[in-house]
C-alpha cells in the first residue's frame, strides 16, 4: 500500500459522507449515541463503511465522532477498536486493501475549554490521547480531527494525535459564511496556528453547503501552505415536518465540489446529508481533473486565538511593559501573585496601541514556569492580542507554548548552539513566529558581517529543525550609543541587510538605542524612524511613550504603509503644535473645583472617593502624600469616606453604582499609597480568602466583595472561580487564615458551598466562613451551616470587622 | 437588531424604580456600544407535544418532568416551545476586562449583557407567539430551568433537543451552567385558544426568592 503521507497533497484524495442520516434511515434513535452502534449493530456500520469505499472514498472515517471518555466512560477502548476494525473489514469487502484508508475520526468533546467554559486544556489533550492510542493500536491509517467550532480544541486534539501517533493528521473546523470559528477565530489564524502545530493538512467541513463555503475555501487556499480538505454539508439544514434535511442533491452536490475543487483544494468529500451518491458523483467528476499541488505561502503571522497580526510589511508596535525589570512595583506584584496588576499593564499598551504584548515574569525567587502559565492564561481571558512569550527558561516556555491558545512569538534565541538546541525543538513542535538574536559563543559582534554570518547560521539551524524560514526574525541587537557611537550604524546596517541579502524580517529592542543619556525619548523616536526605513519588522517599546508612537506614525505615513494617510490623520488632527502648548497649559492652571459640596469629614481625598471620581482620588492622593503620612491618609480620608458611602448604601439613599465608583476610587487612592510604601511594612487587619465555589464560573460579585474588603484593611487571597473544596481548605492551613468568603450563583453550586464547609469544619474548625450569591438567603445559608450571610458586599465587610476589630 | 431595555439595566443595577445620575448613565451607553459591536445573537427553536395527565409532571416530547412550578404553567397546554438564545462570548470578554479596572464598569457590563440576552428572548418569544397564533395557539409566559423548582438537569435535554452547542455555540459546564454566559434557555407553554393573555412574562410572585430578591420588579415590597 503507498504511503498516504506521499500521496497526501500530490494526488486528488476522496473523503466519505454524512453518517447520521444513514444511521437513522436504519433505527438510530434522536438520543442514541451512534457510536454504541459499533457493538450494537456493527453489521449496519460496516454496510456505511464499505458503501463509501466502493462509492470511490480514499479515505473513510471510522464510527467514533462522539467518541471520549466524558460520552462513554469505560466502554471507550471497545468501541474504537470496534470502530477501526469494522472499517478495515469494510475495506477489504470492498476490495480496497490497497488503495483506501481508515481515519480515526475524532470529534469535539462537547465541552468548552477555560478560560470560557471549564475543560482544562491539559484534560482535553488527555481526553484526545487516549482515542489516538486505542485507534492507533487497532491500526487506523490516519487521524482526522473535524468539526472543531473552536481553534483552542483544535490544537488540543492536535497536540494528543502528534504526541500519541506517527500517522499523518488532519485538521477541519466549522466556520461560518465570514470564515470565522464560534469561538472568534479566522480562517488565517487558524491556519497558521494548525500549521505550526505540524497539521498535515487542513480545512473545513459541516456547517455550510458546499455554495456557501466558496468564499472562506478561497480564503483557505491562499493562506495555506498544506494541502487544504473541504468536506460541506449537502446545502443548508432544512426542517419538514418535524425532521432534518438537506437540499442539495448528488448531482449538484458534485458540480459545485468540482468548482471548489478547482480553486486549488487537494482532498475532498462530505459531510453532514451526503450520502455514499453524492461521493460516487464527486469521485468521478473531481479525479477526471487534473491536479494542482499545494503552493508554500510566504506569510508570517503570529495569533492569539481571534486575531492574527502579519509581520513583515507594516512595522508591528510589541509592548514591553509586561517585564520586572527595573520595576519595583512590577516585581511586588509577581511576589504577591497579583496577576490583576500585570493584566492591566497588558489592556493598558492595548489601547495605546500595541499590536502584540510582550510578556516576561522571570524573577529569581519566584517559581518562573507556573508564573508564566498563570499569566499567558490569564491574558488569554481578557485580550485579544497575541502575545511574545520573552523566557530564557526552558520549562517556561514549554509551559507556555503548550498552552498558547494560537501561534505566538518567542523571544528568543541566539546563535549558541546550546539555546540553538533547546529552544528550536519546541518552536519547531508547537509552532511560532522566533526572534533570533545575532550573538554567539563569542558574544555580541561589534560588525554587520558577523551578525549577519550568525543570522545564516540560525536560518540554517532553523531549516534543519524543520522550522520554516519565513517563521524567523532576526533581532538586529541594539546597543547604546554611549558607549559606542558607532553601535546604531552598526545596528542599522544589519537591518538593512537582513532585508535584503537575506529576504528576512526584523525585530529590535528599540530604547536600548540610548542607555545611559539624557532625554532618551529624543533618540529612542528618531532611532525607530531610521530603522523602519531600514526594514524594521518589529518594534519592542513602551507604546505609551508619546514621541515614540508620533515617530512611529510619522515613519509610516512617509515610507508609504499608511494608505492616504489615514491613521496618521486620525491619531493627530487635532495635535497641538509644540510652540502652543506654553500658552494652553498656563490658561488651564488649576483644576475646577465645586465649591457647593462641603466635605462632611476629610479632605480633598475623601471628597474624591465619596464622590466616585478615580483619577481625582488619585491625584489628591499624591498631593497629600507630599505633607500627610500615609497612614493618616486611610484612616483620616480614605476610611471614612468609604464609611459615609458605606452607610447610604446601607439605609438605601446610596445605590450599588454609586458604591462601586467609591470602591474604585478608593482602589485608585489605595494604589498611588501603596507604590509609595515600596518597601515598608504595610498594615492590613488580616488575611482573608476569598472564592467561588466549585462548579460556579461566575464570580463577579465576589470580586465586588474583594475591592470592597481591600479598601477596608483587608489583605484577599483571591482563590477565583471554580475553585475544589482542598484548595480552599489547603489554603486556609497554609497561611492560617480565620475567615472565608465564599460565593455561588446557583442553586447547584450550594452545594460545593456546603462541601466546603463542611471540610473546613473539619480540618480548620477556627476558621470563620461568610458566604453570598445570587440564590443565598439566611435560610439556606444557615442550612449549610454557614457562620453569616453576607447580603451584600459591606454586609461582609462589617462582619469582618465585627471579627477583626474594624 | 435587538436593542436592549434601559429601565432592565437599571433594574440589574438596583435602582428600585429611580434613574441613575449623569455619570451611571453615560457609562451605560459607553457599555452599550462595546456591547453592540460584539455580539453576536444567535437562537434555535424546537416544538413538542405536551400531556399533563398527572399532577405536577408534565410530558414534553421524550421527556417526563416533575416539576410543580412547571405545571402550573403548563397545566392547560398541548404543545410546547422550547428555545435557546445566547448573544455569545463577547460580552462575557468585556466584563472580564472591566472587571480589571473597575467593578463599577463590570457592573454596568454585566447588566447591559443580560439586558440584551433578555431583548433577544423578547424577539424570540415574540416569534415563537406569532407561530403558535397561525396554528391556533396561545402562549403562556417562558419558564426556564433553574427557575421555581425546574431543575437545571433540563439543560442536557435543550442542549440534546437543539443541538446547541453545535448551533448557537453553547457548552454547559459540569455544574450545568452555560456558557457563553449571556445565554437563556426555556420553555413556552402553548394551549388551544385565547385565553389569558400575560402581560408580565416573568411575574416575580411565581419565584421562590420572591419577597428576598434584590431585583424584584415590586417596587413597593
Amino acid at each position: 500500500m503507498k504511503n498516504l503521507k506521499e500521496k497526501l497533497g500530490s494526488q486528488w484524495l476522496i473523503c466519505d459522507g454524512g453518517t447520521g442520516t444513514f444511521l437513522q434511515e436504519r433505527g438510530l434513535g434522536g438520543g442514541e449515541l451512534p457510536e454504541t452502534w459499533n457493538l450494537l449493530h456493527p453489521e449496519i456500520v460496516e454496510e456505511l463503511n464499505r458503501e463509501y469505499f466502493e462509492a470511490g472514498a480514499d479515505i473513510v472515517n471510522t464510527n467514533t465522532f462522539g467518541a471520549n471518555r466524558l460520552k462513554l466512560g469505560d466502554s471507550l477502548e471497545e468501541t474504537v477498536t470496534a470502530a477501526v476494525e469494522i472499517a478495515r473489514k469494510a475495506r477489504h469487502e470492498a476490495g480496497r486493501d490497497d488503495d483506501g484508508y481508515v481515519a480515526l475520526d475524532i470529534g469535539p468533546t462537547g465541552k468548552l475549554l477555560e478560560p470560557m467554559g471549564d475543560l482544562s486544556f491539559d484534560r482535553a489533550v488527555e481526553i484526545f490521547a487516549e482515542i489516538v492510542r486505542i485507534g492507533t493500536d487497532a491500526g487506523a491509517d490516519l487521524v482526522l480531527i473535524e468539526t472543531m467550532s473552536d481553534g483552542y480544541e483544535s490544537k488540543a486534539a492536535l497536540l494528543a494525535a502528534k504526541e500519541n501517533c506517527s500517522l499523518p493528521v488532519i485538521v477541519t473546523n466549522v466556520y461560518d459564511s465570514n470564515g470565522r470559528l464560534l469561538t472568534g477565530g479566522t480562517v488565517e489564524t487558524t491556519v497558521a496556528m494548525l500549521e505550526g502545530l505540524g497539521a498535515d493538512a487542513v480545512g473545513l467541513n459541516c456547517g455550510l453547503g458546499p455554495l456557501q463555503m466558496i468564499p472562506v475555501v478561497k480564503r483557505l487556499v491562499s493562506c495555506a501552505s498544506v494541502p487544504v480538505v473541504v468536506n460541506p454539508n449537502a446545502g443548508l439544514p432544512q426542517v419538514r415536518g418535524g425532521k432534518t434535511y438537506f437540499d442539495v442533491g448528488p448531482e449538484e452536490f458534485a458540480e459545485y465540489m468540482a468548482q471548489i475543487a478547482a480553486m486549488g483544494v487537494q482532498v475532498c468529500g462530505g459531510c453532514c446529508g451526503t450520502t455514499p451518491e453524492h461521493i460516487r458523483l464527486l469521485a468521478q467528476s473531481i479525479k477526471a481533473m487534473p491536479f494542482a499541488a499545494q503552493t508554500p505561502k510566504d506569510i508570517c503571522m503570529v495569533t492569539s486565538y481571534s486575531q492574527g497580526v502579519e509581520i513583515g510589511n507594516r512595522t508591528v508596535i510589541i509592548g514591553e511593559r509586561i517585564n520586572p525589570t527595573g520595576k519595583k512595583r512590577f516585581k511586588q506584584a509577581l511576589r504577591e501573585n497579583d496577576i490583576d496588576y500585570i493584566l492591566n499593564e497588558g489592556l493598558r499598551q492595548e489601547d495605546q496601541g500595541a499590536h502584540i504584548l510582550d510578556v516576561n515574569v522571570g524573577l529569581p525567587e519566584i517559581d518562573e514556569p507556573e508564573m508564566m502559565e498563570k499569566v499567558v492564561k490569564a491574558l488569554q481571558g481578557v485580550t485579544t492580542l497575541p502575545l511574545q512569550i520573552d523566557t530564557t527558561d526552558t520549562a517556561a516556555l514549554e509551559r507556555a507554548m503548550r498552552i498558547y491558545n494560537g501561534k505566538p512569538m518567542i523571544n528568543s534565541v541566539n546563535g549558541k548552539q546550546e539555546v540553538i538546541d533547546s529552544v528550536m525543538p519546541l518552536v519547531a513542535k508547537y509552532g511560532g513566529v522566533l526572534v533570533s538574536l545575532v550573538l554567539d559563543e563569542d558574544g555580541i559582534p561589534d560588525n554587520a558581517d558577523d551578525r549577519i554570518r550568525i543570522a545564516k547560521k540560525i536560518y540554517e539551524a532553523a531549516d534543519r529543525y524543520g522550522i520554516p524560514r519565513k517563521d524567523i526574525v532576526i533581532d538586529g541587537l541594539c546597543m547604546t550609543i554611549s558607549s559606542d557611537t558607532s553601535s546604531a550604524a552598526v545596528t542599522l546596517e544589519t537591518l538593512r541587510r537582513v532585508r535584503d541579502e537575506l529576504h528576512g524580517k526584523t525585530i529590535l529592542g528599540v530604547s536600548n538605542i540610548s542607555f545611559g543619556l539624557p532625554a532618551r525619548e529624543l533618540i529612542n523616536a528618531n532611532f525607530l524612524t531610521m530603522a523602519m526605513q531600514n526594514g524594521l519588522s518589529c518594534a519592542i517599546m513602551n507604546p505609551g511613550n508619546e514621541p515614540m508612537m508620533q515617530a512611529f506614525y510619522s515613519a509610516n505615513a512617509l515610507l508609504n504603509k499608511d494608505t492616504q494617510c489615514i491613521d496618521f490623520i486620525e491619531r493627530y488632527q487635532s495635535y497641538v503644535p509644540f510652540a502652543k502648548l506654553g500658552e494652553i497649559s498656563a490658561d488651564t492652571g488649576s483644576a475646577p473645583s465645586d465649591k457647593e459640596t462641603k466635605p462632611e469629614r476629610g479632605g480633598a481625598v475623601a471628597e474624591a472617593v465619596r464622590r466616585g471620581m478615580k483619577e481625582g482620588a488619585a491625584e489628591e492622593t499624591k498631593k497629600a502624600l507630599k505633607t500627610t503620612p500615609s497612614l493618616k491618609i486611610i484612616d483620616n480620608e480614605l476610611i471614612p469616606a468609604l464609611d459615609d458611602v458605606g452607610k447610604g448604601f446601607e439605609k438605601g439613599t446610596v445605590f450599588l453604582p454609586q458604591l462601586l465608583m467609591s470602591a474604585d476610587a478608593a482602589k485608585a487612592a489605595f494604589e498611588v499609597i501603596k507604590a509609595s510604601m515600596q518597601g515598608s511594612e504595610q498594615q492590613i487587619k488580616a488575611k482573608v480568602i476569598l472564592a467561588t465555589v466549585k462548579g460556579d464560573i461566575h464570580d463577579i460579585g465576589k470580586n465586588i466583595v474583594k475591592v470592597m474588603m481591600e479598601n477596608y484593611g483587608y489583605q484577599v487571597i483571591d482563590l477565583g472561580k471554580d475553585v475544589p473544596p482542598e484548595v480552599i481548605v489547603d489554603t486556609a492551613i497554609k497561611e492560617d487564615i480565620k475567615l472565608v468568603g465564599l460565593s455561588a450563583l446557583m442553586t447547584t453550586t450550594v452545594v460545593s458551598m456546603e462541601e466546603t464547609i463542611k471540610l473546613l469544619r473539619e480540618k480548620k474548625p477556627d476558621c470563620k466562613v461568610a458566604v453570598g450569591g445570587a440564590v443565598m438567603t439566611q435560610e439556606y445559608a444557615d442550612a449549610i451551616g454557614a457562620d453569616f450571610y453576607g447580603k451584600d458586599a459591606m454586609a461582609t465587610v462589617r462582619y469582618a470587622d465585627s471579627l477583626f476589630g474594624g | 437588531m435587538i436593542s436592549p431595555d434601559r429601565t432592565e439595566i437599571y433594574r440589574y443595577l438596583g435602582y428600585r424604580g429611580l434613574s441613575p445620575d449623569y455619570a451611571v448613565d453615560a457609562l451605560i451607553d459607553d457599555c452599550i456600544g462595546k456591547t453592540e459591536a460584539v455580539i453576536r445573537p444567535a437562537s434555535a427553536v424546537g416544538y413538542f407535544d405536551v400531556v399533563t395527565a398527572y399532577e405536577d409532571a408534565v410530558q414534553i416530547g421524550d421527556m417526563v418532568i416533575h416539576s410543580h412550578s412547571l405545571y402550573r404553567n403548563m397545566r392547560s397546554c398541548t404543545r410546547a416551545a422550547m428555545f435557546a438564545a445566547t448573544i455569545g462570548h463577547g460580552a462575557d470578554m468585556l466584563i472580564r476586562r472591566a472587571e480589571l479596572g473597575s467593578m463599577l464598569k463590570a457592573s454596568v457590563m454585566q447588566a447591559v449583557g443580560a439586558a440584551y440576552v433578555e431583548a433577544l428572548c423578547d424577539e424570540v418569544n415574540e416569534d415563537i407567539r406569532r407561530t403558535a397564533a397561525e396554528q391556533g395557539y396561545s402562549c403562556k409566559p417562558r419558564f426556564s430551568p433553574g427557575y421555581g423548582d425546574l431543575p437545571l438537569d433540563l439543560q442536557r435535554d435543550f442542549e440534546r433537543l437543539l443541538s446547541m452547542r453545535q448551533r448557537l455555540g453553547i457548552t454547559l459546564t459540569d455544574s450545568l451552567l452555560m456558557v457563553p454566559s449571556k445565554s437563556v434557555t426555556a420553555f413556552v407553554g402553548m394551549y388551544r385558544g385565547e385565553g389569558e393573555v400575560c402581560t408580565d412574562i416573568r411575574p416575580c410572585s411565581d419565584c421562590d426568592m420572591h419577597g428576598r430578591c434584590s431585583y424584584s420588579k415590586d417596587v413597593d415590597r
